[in-house]
């Protein structure tokens, strides 16, 4: 009877083809997870050949419609600042306030509203259960020190034909003692746009200049202005922050005899919500052909701006200012002799596919594609380490979108001439940008806002990379399920030997629960991992320890966890549903840890693809490849031998601190390596709440989860 | 025996370690209210059950208001009353709600308590059964796992159960309201099993269709393989020759504990009794506290009105937001009625094959109306898994569990996400999340069509194996 109604089941799924076909899969999962792997690292490679052109998408932006009215009086107001502020520096004390006051002077003059907006660094504290919160819920805490204080000038322009409700952000990063010409030329920029916007009847949205006072680094005046600009605090911030602090007092008071204007004023000032924020800096990158401009777009955890931010800039910049763009590449990766290989090889593939049917239209040069390659990795990369790379980053926060735009002339600034020329060229192409986005009617949703740039005029959009990622995921449910089957089906097999036990009985009789043993062991593994992770919180506590100690400090204390835990596993309390432990186990544990590893893998790439990406490459090898070492021992063949030599090797490549010092030899050379790098940088990591950071002890348990089952 | 007896023990004192270690667990979360943020997450707290808007309807009573002025609070007043003053005590260097939270934690423990003997109850009433259908072999397997321990353990530690519990929602007393009338009506008290009913009918509306699966439980009794089996078991022992010994002992067996193949209608009857006395007596309470303000209408309009008409479109796990926020206003009444009609339509059909298994059923009926209902959170889901564990015997043979498992944990952690993604960083939009509420949507369907279906297959298997044995 039991077997005419199994005929039966199997009869029911013939019908259906899509049963058939995933019990075909499941069937050649090895074949398939070889297929899908290799397609995967393919179709990843074969990116940049598929990176469209990028395109504006928000018709209301209209760039270079208008034609530009910056004009050279501007330039030369402009070049009087720079002359001001560079004058100062020559001068060795009371820098900061007097070059605070210049910059206030000549804002108030063009009629702007300003203020003066004093904060203190932050120490970066790692949160972690701050991630999934809003950024502005973080509670304002008291642990800074009253000595360590800057002061950001904030200059607005409200809108003639606005409503306030709107505002467009220009940030120059300032720093008054140590600051260069450069940033000295990076106000003259702003300054000449700003005067021309005051002047302007077509705003539509206010204008606010913030010269954000960078001694603390470029980061921190910005997200400091930007938590007080979404915080609004009843009551006077200024003399709230007098009255924690009473002696910085003076430097209010030096700045009110120095300025007897009345538009300056101490309290917070606001205009409407940020359309855009564009960051201007001016560097000196030794150029020898002509002005380049480069953009810098990441945010924290792989966040983008919005593409048609970037197309604005990049089509202003080469179609009527003239710059070279160029957004960050990996220069390693242009020598590469196999890339320029492969790219030869794909644009004969492309010149084929072209001779087969002309509109197919794929093949590009050969170094045009190891350009786009490093172009690619280097965004993969950033976006991956989930560290801004700018004070750009701060806006994304806020839902703004913003970009840094670094401006580096072909001559050195010295050369007074070329100066006012340089200085319009910049001012231009930001009023251009100002104007078009003026023009929005809402906020940038048409384009995306999961890309990667290849180059500064091409893209790579979310359909498209997101199959390179699926392929390599792809065999891990696949090889799940057919280990799941293959144990099940072990298991009724060696129940039909024995029949009579009793014990058995239960266990089998329970079959389709017996996966819990093995979630079990995985869970723990989890929660271990998900300890180490936070362990860090607590040994950054400790005072006065180097790197390295607390590199050490923190292995130990892992091992340490991982042997507690290993006894609470152990120990009866655990054995309130226990089941018998069954043969074909690991495969069992294989499955459940493949399963949680496609779940997580899924999940980080929502979050952050190319943080996915990276691990997918490297864990998704090492979670198939993986079986237990006492049997390949045990078997004695070549090719037992050789899965245990490949799993050793994989197993050492994606523990993350062996993949961050092989990466960095590669890179940098081996010498000088110690393990104190590792602290670093994982402390930078969680300094930004990256979500990296959680990842990569995601890998780190992962890879030790397979280590234990091997033994 | 002693063993045996020694196992018992063994096993309770574990079980009771278990338990202690869930109240401790959800004590030191307790301590962590501003980092967890948990009760402002959209999966825990809907517009009925946040405690924050209970302690706005608190407010604004305490100022001579309706406490339903202005849409913030549509909770019971009873609730409003026994919780609202708990929410305006405030302890120095304590956590904001503590109390509020310790009462919850302690209706999390006396749900698991009741959870548990009502398990060992259909436990007793399971193995009866296979001894009277002579099918040993199956209930000393049984005997190994207590089913109630297991479903207790399940309702503690579930992750939904303790964010339900800490983010502060009121979800674990109206958990506690059905498990009670659940106890009760096994445990054979009408009074009881009425109490629970009405009051979770108060509380959240759809425990009302739980109607049904109490009666069978006080007609029928628990949970047991179909009559028609004992029915055929009987008649073919008449047809046997009556006069063998161990026929005898068995008949004498049948009449000594008789499984109630007839309807017994007196404790059916005192149920309705009762309930009718409780909901006179519920709804006078309510009366009472909204006199002034507004009286019974307003408050049924603004609760039960506001569950069935589904005005708070704010974004929950649920799939009727998305819904009733796309559909033009003037089919609004239409589809409302179409959606819980839906519920409706499956309450017969299911009454009809498994009346034989009233629990199982009220599980089932559980787990539709949360997949359906208006405003579902993670706490109803909490109920019915915590439920899901008594049946561990009659489900052991389910497919997909490893499946269901994984999905499960898969959606709770992509919810977040989304929402994340939705609210906080504006690269995604309203469908990421609602994909994520369909995803949800789906495995709560497999999750009752493979549960149904295990236990159909099971039924199939007893009277297989009962029809085989002479």
């Amino acid at each position: 009877m039991a077997e005419t109604e199994t005929k039966n089941v199997t009869s029911r799924m013939r019908q259906r083809p899509i049963v058939r076909l995933g019990i075909l899969l499941i069937s050649h999962s090895i074949l398939v997870s070889i297929i899908c792997c290799t397609a995967g690292v393919l179709a990843l490679l074969l990116l940049p050949v598929l990176a469209k052109n990028s395109y504006i998408s928000e018709n209301a932006l209209m760039p270079g419609s208008a034609s530009s009215m910056l004009s050279y009086q501007d330039v030369l107001e402009a070049n009087k600042l720079v002359r001001d502020i560079s004058s100062l520096s020559s001068k060795p004390s009371g820098v900061a306030i007097e070059s605070r006051g210049i910059i206030a002077q000549y804002m108030s003059d063009l009629g702007a509203e300003v203020n003066y907006h004093k904060f203190h660094p932050h120490l970066n504290e790692f949160h972690p259960l701050h991630f999934f919160s809003s950024p502005g819920s973080e509670v304002i805490q008291d642990n800074f020190s009253c000595s360590l204080y800057g002061v950001n000038t904030v200059g607005i322009i409200r809108a003639p034909r606005g409503d306030g409700k709107e505002a467009i952000v220009l940030v120059t990063p300032y720093d008054s003692v140590r600051g260069g010409v450069g940033e000295a030329l990076s106000l003259g920029i702003a300054y000449s746009v700003f005067s021309l916007l005051a002047r302007v009847t077509w705003l539509a949205k206010d204008i606010i200049w913030l010269v954000a006072d960078s001694q603390y680094g470029e980061y921190a005046p910005v997200t400091a202005w930007l938590r007080d600009y979404h915080t609004p605090v009843f009551g006077d911030l200024g003399s709230l922050n007098s009255e924690m602090c009473d002696n910085n007092n003076n430097i209010y008071k030096l700045k009110e005899n120095s300025i007897q204007e009345r538009n300056i004023s101490y309290t917070f000032k606001r205009a409407g919500t940020m359309a855009a924020a564009l960051v201007l800096k001016v560097a000196y990158t030794n150029e020898q052909f002509e002005d380049t401009l480069s953009i810098y777009a990441e945010a924290s955890n792989g966040q983008m701006p919005n593409l048609d931010l970037i197309n604005i800039v990049n089509y202003l910049a080469v179609h009527k200012q003239g710059l070279r763009v160029k957004v960050e590449k990996f220069w390693s990766l242009l020598e590469s002799q196999w890339l320029r290989f492969l790219g030869e090889i794909f644009e004969s593939l492309g010149k084929l596919a072209k001779s087969l049917n002309p509109d197919w239209k794929f093949g590009i040069s050969p170094s045009d594609y190891v350009e786009g390659t490093a172009t690619l990795a280097s965004s993969l990369y950033y976006q991956a380490l989930g560290v801004p790379t700018g004070c750009h980053g701060a806006f994304r926060d806020y839902q703004v979108d913003a970009i840094t735009l670094e401006i580096s002339p072909k001559v050195s600034f010295n050369n007074k001439d070329r100066r006012s020329d340089f200085l319009l060229l910049g001012g231009r192409l930001i009023e251009g940008v100002i104007r078009s986005v003026n023009n929005l009617l809402e906020k940038f949703h048409q384009s995306f806002f999961l890309y990667l740039l290849t180059s500064p005029g091409k893209f790579v959009s979310v359909g498209v990379y997101m199959i390179a990622f699926a392929l390599i995921v792809a065999p891990l449910p696949v090889v799940a399920a057919s280990l799941y089957a293959d144990s099940n089906d072990l298991n009724t097999a060696s129940k039909k030997d024995k029949k009579s036990s009793n014990s058995d009985e239960l266990g089998a009789s329970l079959k389709s629960w017996k996966w819990l043993n093995s979630a079990k062991r995985v869970f723990v593994v989890h929660l271990w991992g998900a300890i180490v992770s936070l362990l860090p919180y607590f040994i950054s506590q400790i005072r006065d320890c180097t790197p390295t100690t607390n590199f050490l400090i923190w292995i130990s204390l892992s091992m340490l966890i991982l042997l507690i835990l290993h006894q609470i596993l152990g120990s009866p309390y655990f054995h309130v549903c226990e089941l018998k432990p069954q043969e074909g186990e690991w495969a069992l544990l294989k499955s459940v840890t493949i399963s949680s590893l496609f779940i997580g893998l899924s999940l980080m790439s929502v979050i952050n693809f190319a943080t996915a990406e990276i691990g997918a490459l490297l864990l998704v090898p090492i979670s198939l490849m993986v079986h237990p070492l006492k049997h390949d021992i045990k078997a004695r063949s070549l090719r037992s031998f050789s899965r245990v030599i490949c799993n050793l090797v994989l197993g050492v490549i994606s523990f993350p601190p062996a993949t961050f010092i092989l990466l960095k030899g590669v890179f940098e050379g081996f010498d000088g390596l110690n393990a104190g790098d590792f602290w670093n940088w994982v402390e930078s990591l969680w300094a930004w709440n990256s979500a990296t950071y959680l990842y990569i002890d995601a890998k780190c348990f992962d890879t030790t989860a397979s280590e234990i089952r091997n033994l | 025996m002693e063993s045996k007896k020694e196992e018992n023990r063994k096993k309770t004192s574990s079980f009771w370690v278990w338990a202690i270690a869930s109240v401790i667990f959800r004590l030191i979360l307790i301590y962590f209210p501003k980092n967890l943020n948990l009760s402002s997450r959209p999966e825990v707290s809907t517009p009925l059950t946040s405690l924050r808007r209970l302690a706005e309807g608190y407010w604004l009573k305490q100022s001579s208001m309706s406490p339903y002025a202005g849409s913030m609070y549509h909770g019971s007043p009873l609730l409003l009353s026994l919780l609202g003053p708990l929410t305006v005590k405030r302890m120095e260097g304590q956590p904001n709600h503590l109390l509020c939270s310790l009462l919850f934690v302690l209706a999390d423990v006396v749900s698991a308590v009741l959870i548990r003997a009502t398990g060992r109850k259909l436990q007793t009433a399971y193995s009866r059964s296979l001894k009277l259908l002579q099918l040993d072999s199956l209930s000393k397997s049984s005997e190994n796992l207590s089913s109630g321990d297991v479903a207790a353990l399940v309702y503690l530690w579930n992750p939904f159960t303790i964010v339900a519990c800490v983010g502060l929602s009121t979800s674990p007393i109206e958990n506690l309201a059905i498990i009670l009338s659940l106890y009760g009506a096994c445990t054979r008290l009408p009074s009881l099993a009425a109490f629970g009913w009405v009051v979770a009918t108060h509380l959240s509306l759809y425990p009302a269709i739980l109607i049904i699966p109490l009666i069978f439980l006080l007609g029928y009794g628990p949970d047991a393989p179909p009559r028609k089996l004992f029915v055929q078991r009987r008649n073919g022992k008449d047809g046997d020759n009556p006069s063998s010994g161990s026929s005898c002992l068995q008949e004498e067996l049948f009449n000594q504990s008789k499984p109630p193949l007839t309807f017994s209608w007196k404790p059916v009857v005192q149920f309705l009794f009762w309930a009718s006395v409780w909901s006179v007596y519920v709804l006078a309470l309510c009366s009472l506290s909204v006199k002034q303000k507004g009286g019974l209408r307003e408050m049924f309009k603004s609760t039960f009105g506001f569950i069935l008409t589904v005005e708070d479109l704010s974004p929950n796990m649920g799939v009727l937001w998305y819904f009733f926020a796309e559909v033009f206003d003037f089919f609004r009444n239409f589809f409302s009625i179409v959606f819980h009609m839906n519920i409706l339509f499956m309450i017969f059909p299911l009454a009809i094959r498994l009346n034989h298994r009233p629990c199982f059923l009220a599980f089932v009926y559980i787990t539709i109306s949360s997949l359906l209902k208006s405003y579902p959170s993670v706490g109803d889901s909490a109920l019915y898994l915590g439920l899901l564990g008594l049946f561990v015997f009659e489900l052991a043979d389910m497919q997909f569990s490893f499946f269901l498992f994984c999905g499960y944990i898969g959606v709770s952690l992509l919810s977040p996400v989304m929402h994340n993604l939705w609210i906080w960083r504006g690269t995604g939009n309203a469908n990421f999340y609602y994909a994520t509420a369909m995803a949800f949507a789906c495995f709560q369907i497999v999750l009752v069509v493979e549960s149904a279906s295990a236990m159909l297959n099971h039924d199939r298997k007893l009277r297989k194996l009962s029809v085989a044995k002479p």
